[in-house]
């Protein structure tokens, strides 16, 4: 099976709803970051947009971008990845909860801080009633509802946005530094890549897709196969592997990439690196968290940049994680994504 | 020609018990679960909710977890629950087994009672453990082997979706077997959530009532073993009944209300029905949402209505039991649908006196033994809208 990608949009720390990142990325060397913000305005009505955290403003923003105003009500479904929802409302809520004793507290924060909020405002804002999930796993929040997609599909889907969105507020962050998620020590971009220590930085994700049983003529590129494993072994991987090739007529040497999750962080990218050697050995790495930084849905912004690498026919330098095999103008990508070595991803990838 | 995706075994703790065998007994007594607030520390105390009848340290006790170990109440009930699903279904290697969960509230529970301790570096295992995932993970543990997990988080309907999506996988054919369900534990978070929403009860909850004044809210864990029919005749398994179909559709109406015309609540069952290949004279029993708001069961009337024409199935709550579970709600309420439709009778709503006005519905009160229910309908809606439904039915 292929699902089309027709159509990709991210906000994200690099500047939003464009690829610039592609010739100028912005290198960041803090470790907490939050995202360069369009003008709402021009998505939003100003007083709809009031009643919103930034997160789901986002989230309307990509999602509207992807999907043209004729096929919004009638989408088979919508899919939201996310880790934490609103932290912001979230926040805002315990902590009028914890000051004012549980008494006197804002109803709309607590509304908003549910995790399905995010896919049920886009659902109300395209007046789509059709399928509608949202999953809140780790970091394979973005993964898992991709997965989903793909059953989607299987099951006769024609038209399905998906999106990962997460924020990461003041003190989201340095809850997160409490448990040594953040790098201690100065970093840049090219240090990430050698870095013996523990810990990453802080980027946001919002990035959103739709993707299409038809190819249309402008597809990005198109996805084959997408798999999610829980503590595989090495066999397993492979097994899922071969499987996901075999279903899409490839072989290994078809790929030209392998785009992994390393963030800095050596125990998060020694099992990266692992995994690559093991299944693709010689071919060379991709990376991107070194310009978007992590989140619990960061894996969006790894299918975003790969589907811009392969509409174009073009890797950058800058995302080359090992230099290896692999066409210069690629065709084929596999993207391995993992959280702390217990979910795993596979997304076979093609133009 | 998909799959046929069979259920065969299932674990449930709530507020009226832990296993399916004292859910049965409560249910057939018509014993409610719901009262005074023992475990939950809030300054509520004159809400009624359904908590599961045991401290945290004791739940670890069952389990043969240390005492001191760093786990919250969500997975706690969980355990519980998975453990007891396993058990039935005689399934010993779960390494080909998926495992999903449906999870809101996390580990909340902790966060609330530790998060200023948090920034001044005290607790701080609870921060790993606050997201919805965290829990789910913990859960997983027990076995140590599933072939992949997932985390499923729509708000009330989670666990519904939950088996939706294990039933699109085994369908799929990417695995044989799933674990699913859901598990959420009270917080003080969301008690002052629907508080503030001004939809909780002060007296136990009387769903479809005229009367009736709001929800109560419950916790607990519920998960069914889906598995395709070969695989669960290859391993001779006790097949208890299959999953017929299923929908999830979207009200897209308001972000906590439901629309009048119950349009995602309808979807939502008709989609089940059509995918179940059943008319709507086919179901015989609908375990509806009923959570006893004045929105919510007007709403679901409405839409039960709009499907089932002059012919309304049997139909209850049994949410005056239980409390409503969020996010475990959808799992204990399957577990419960299946009860009734294996053992032929329909719980019901133990208060009710009077019909909504508008519709003029009346459910199921006491209850009814002795019915031949051959398909049951378990409807669960949240937040935002997000509708699903799923259908049970017996294996001739």
């Amino acid at each position: 099976m292929r699902i089309f990608i027709r159509s990709a949009a991210q906000i994200s720390i690099q500047n939003p709803l464009c690829d610039e990142w592609f010739e100028n990325p912005i290198f960041y060397s803090q470790t907490h970051n939050r995202s360069i913000d369009p003008d709402f305005k021009s998505f939003i009505p100003i007083m709809e947009a009031r009643r919103m955290g930034r997160v789901m403003k986002r989230a309307i923003v990509t999602s509207k971008s992807v999907i043209p105003e004729e096929n919004r009500a009638t989408l088979d479904a919508i899919l939201t990845g996310t880790g934490l929802g609103s932290v912001e409302d979230t926040e805002k809520f315990l902590n009028a909860l914890l000051k004012n004793d549980e008494e006197m507290l804002p109803p709309s924060n607590f509304m908003n801080s549910t995790h399905n909020t995010i896919g049920s405002i886009i659902a109300l804002n395209f007046k789509c009633h059709g399928y509608n999930l949202t999953s809140a796993h780790r970091g394979t929040s973005f993964d898992s509802i991709c997965f989903d997609a793909y059953l989607q599909f299987l099951k006769g889907a024609k038209n399905i946005l998906v999106g990962g969105h997460d924020e990461m507020t003041a003190d989201y962050f340095a809850l997160f530094d409490q448990i040594g998620f953040w790098k201690k020590e100065p970093f840049t971009a090219d240090t990430l890549k050698e870095s013996s220590t523990k810990g990453t930085f802080a980027g946001e994700t919002a990035v959103s897709f739709w993707l299409s049983a038809e190819d249309g003529g402008d597809s990005l590129c198109s996805i084959l196969g997408v798999d999610l494993l829980y503590k595989p072994s090495q066999q397993r991987l492979q097994e899922s592997l071969d499987t996901m090739l075999a279903q899409s007529g490839l072989t290994r040497d078809d790929i030209d990439a392998i785009v992994l999750n390393c963030n800095g962080d050596v125990e998060n990218d020694t099992v990266s690196r692992e995994v690559a050697e093991a299944i693709l050995p010689n071919v060379q790495q991709l990376y991107y968290k070194h310009l978007f930084g992590d989140s619990f849905t960061m894996s969006a912004m790894g299918l975003y940049i790969s589907a811009v690498c392969l509409h174009r026919r073009e890797i950058p330098a800058h995302l080359i994680y090992r230099s290896g095999a692999g066409n210069k103008r690629p065709r084929t990508f596999l993207l391995h994504n993992h959280y702390q070595n217990k979910d795993h991803s596979f997304m076979l990838l093609s133009v | 020609m998909a799959k046929r995706v069979v259920i065969t075994g299932m674990g449930i703790v709530s507020a009226i018990g832990v296993g399916k065998d004292a859910h049965l007994c409560a249910l057939m007594k018509g014993k409610s679960g719901v009262g005074k607030i023992r475990y939950l520390q809030t300054k509520h105390t004159d809400i009624p909710i359904g908590e599961v009848k045991m401290s945290d340290d004791e739940m670890k006790l069952l389990l043969g977890i240390a005492p001191e170990s760093v786990i919250t109440r969500t997975p706690l009930m969980g355990k519980i629950a998975l453990k007891e699903a396993m058990q039935d279904s005689g399934i010993t290697d779960a390494s080909r087994v998926a495992f999903i969960n449906g999870t809101t509230v996390g580990g909340m529970e902790k966060s609330e009672k530790y998060y200023m301790d948090f920034f001044e570096g005290k607790k701080t295992d609870y921060i790993a453990a606050h997201d919805c995932g965290a829990g789910t993970d913990m859960i997983a543990e027990t076995f140590g082997k599933f072939d992949l997990i997932t985390t499923l988080s729509t708000a009330c309907s989670s666990a519904v979706n939950s088996i939706i999506m294990g039933g699109d996988l085994i369908r799929s054919g990417r695995v044989e077997a799933a674990i699913v369900g859901g598990a959420e534990s009270l917080s003080k978070f969301h008690l002052n959530g629907f508080n503030t929403l001004m939809i909780l009860d002060r007296k136990v909850c009387n769903p479809f009532d005229a009367q009736r004044n709001g929800l109560n809210l419950g916790e607990g864990a519920a998960y069914i073993v889906l598995e395709s029919e070969e695989s669960a005749k290859t391993r001779n398994a006790n097949i208890l009944c299959e999953l017929k179909g299923y929908g999830n559709a979207c009200d897209a109406f308001h972000q906590t209300a439901s629309s009048p015309t119950g349009e995602g609540a309808y979807l939502a069952m008709k989609k089940a029905l059509e995918d179940a290949g059943l008319n709507s004279e086919q179901i015989d029993y609908v375990n509806a949402h009923g959570t006893g708001t004045g929105n919510n069961d007007l709403c679901e009337s409405v839409s039960i209505q709009r499907l089932f024409g002059e012919k309304i199935p049997h139909f209850s709550s049994t949410k005056s039991f239980t409390g409503h579970a969020t996010s475990a709600a959808g799992g204990i309420e399957a577990v419960i649908s299946i009860l009734a439709l294996l053992n032929d009778f329909v719980p019901g709503c133990c208060q009710f006196q009077s019909p909504i006005e508008e519709t003029g519905l009346v459910p199921v009160k006491g209850c009814l033994k002795n019915v031949n229910l051959q398909n049951v309908m378990n409807n669960s809606f949240g937040f935002g809208g997000n509708d699903s439904s799923c259908i049970f039915s017996k294996i001739r």
